[in-house]
């Protein structure tokens, strides 16, 4: 069955920080870059985390995350610098189209600040196992019946797409077409995706009879079946990062 | 839709977190579907509005935090932050639901643009933050440069440009998950009916 999350699974010492020390991480790297409101700084954030990424060995999965957002950066590029009214000094020209300097600065802004985002969230996303993110909130509160449900998506999600390409291959044999003008594509959507949800509602109330079966609802203590992980530099690491923090306020109140 | 059934009940009962995992796999399957179809829609909110219809307010707005939960640990880990976004259209529809905004087409048809019109109200800062006020999108990105041009707010034309993307795709996702709860046997929506002592399973 195939594995839907971003996770990857190997052996690092990224991989081996506990979930809410990302937390933290994910938190101070986001917030200093926007607190300084300076470029450089803000790429530094990012080159910290390239180089984390490099450490531990998940370059490879980053690339196609950030591929998705490359449109959306580059419309973000043409659109602040060409055409938002009351700008003056034209950087350079195309054909009738002209860039201004102050929208490429600020388009550069907005593009800093988005890749810093996305490179620190998916650096914890894809070193850390979600059930591993689950059992953590688990220990700290979350409630249990939640937890099932998040751990649940990771097996659902591959069934359903499984039964789909099933389904799939039914309505085709019966001569639905699937292929042609966007009216006939439309058309197709509903007699596909139709049979997968029904079954899948179906199929909720088999799960939760097996849920209710075994206790799912009862309020008594509940046990783990892993023990819990212990990160060995956790608290230096924390107080490191808080402390870039506390330095980065004190920097930009000055 | 029963008008005795509690609206914001918050202690759900099993069957209704076992429809959670469900609403999430259907907005994956949507989008899926959406993809192989080459629609030009994203339809990766069905199981959402399904759930709001089904369970009311509360289990939508857990189906849409979940689902971007989810989303961000499969796809996009930045995008996560849009569970705002999906909140809120759990919320509304399980609203509009309850308030009887079912059963006919045209009924359907404007909850489907309230739904666009409360989530495109949340969207708007979000882009705002992220993308200086875009979605990405084509047609959306053209009207938000058009607008700017033309000296109009840049608030009003980023909730233009997130509109005009998002009214089409809410109104076609809404009919799907109405056509699908107009055919599910009622054995089966009875259980997600919390006023219901009989039917429970807990």
């Amino acid at each position: 069955m195939q594995n839907i999350s971003l996770y990857v699974n190997k052996k690092s010492f990224v991989h081996d920080v506990d979930f809410l020390t990302k937390l933290i991480y994910i938190f101070v790297f986001i917030a200093i870059p926007i607190i300084s409101g300076s470029v450089i700084i803000g790429l530094l954030a990012i080159l910290i985390s390239l180089i984390l990424h490099t450490c531990a060995g998940v370059l490879k999965k980053l690339i196609p995350i950030v591929a998705l957002s490359l449109f959306v950066l580059l419309s973000v590029i043409i659109v602040q610098a060409a055409f938002i009214p009351g700008y003056h000094i034209v950087f350079f020209s195309l054909g009738p189209v002209h860039f201004y300097q102050e929208g490429l600065i600020h388009a550069s802004l907005i593009i800093v600040r988005f890749l810093d985002i996305l490179l620190v969230s998916s650096l914890t996303v894809l070193t850390t196992r979600p059930s591993d993110i689950v059992e953590t909130l688990q220990r700290k509160g979350l409630s249990h019946r939640m937890g099932y449900v998040i751990n649940s998506i990771f097996q659902i999600i591959p069934q359903m797409v499984s039964s789909m390409k099933t389904i799939s291959d039914a309505q085709r044999s019966r001569g639905m077409e699937t292929e042609g003008n966007l009216f006939v594509r439309v058309k197709a959507f509903l007699p596909l995706i139709g049979p997968v949800v029904i079954s899948s509602l179906v199929g909720t109330r088999e799960r939760a009879m097996a849920l209710e079966a075994r206790a799912f609802s009862a309020d008594a203590k509940r046990t783990y079946f892993h023990e819990e992980m212990k990160y060995r530099y956790k608290t230096p690491v924390r107080i490191i990062l808080l402390l870039l923090l506390v330095v980065s306020i004190i920097w930009r109140v000055l | 839709m029963k008008k005795n059934r509690s609206l914001w009940m918050v202690k759900l009962n099993t069957a209704s977190i076992a429809l959670i995992p469900a609403a999430v796999a259907i907005n994956y399957i949507g989008k899926l579907f959406a993809e192989t179809l080459k629609l030009p829609l994203w339809l990766d909110s069905i199981g959402t509005i399904f759930a709001g219809i089904l369970g009311g307010p509360i289990l939508g707005a857990l189906s849409g935090l979940i689902n971007n939960v989810i989303y961000g640990l499969t796809v996009s880990p930045a995008s996560a932050v849009y569970g705002i976004a999906s909140i809120a259209i759990g919320v509304a529809s399980g609203l509009l639901a309850y308030y009887g905004m079912v059963g006919k087409l045209w009924k359907v048809i404007i909850f489907g643009v309230i739904v666009a019109f409360v989530s495109s109200i949340v969207s708007v800062p979000l882009n705002y933050i992220y993308y200086g006020g875009q979605t990405g999108n084509v047609w959306g990105d053209a009207a938000f440069a058009f607008l700017n041009a033309h000296h109009v707010n840049i608030i009003l034309s980023s909730f233009i440009d997130n509109i005009s993307v998002d009214a089409p795709d809410k109104i076609v996702s809404s009919i799907v998950a109405f056509a699908v709860f107009s055919v599910l046997p009622k054995r089966l929506i009875t259980l997600f009916d919390n006023s219901q002592e009989t039917t429970t399973l807990d």
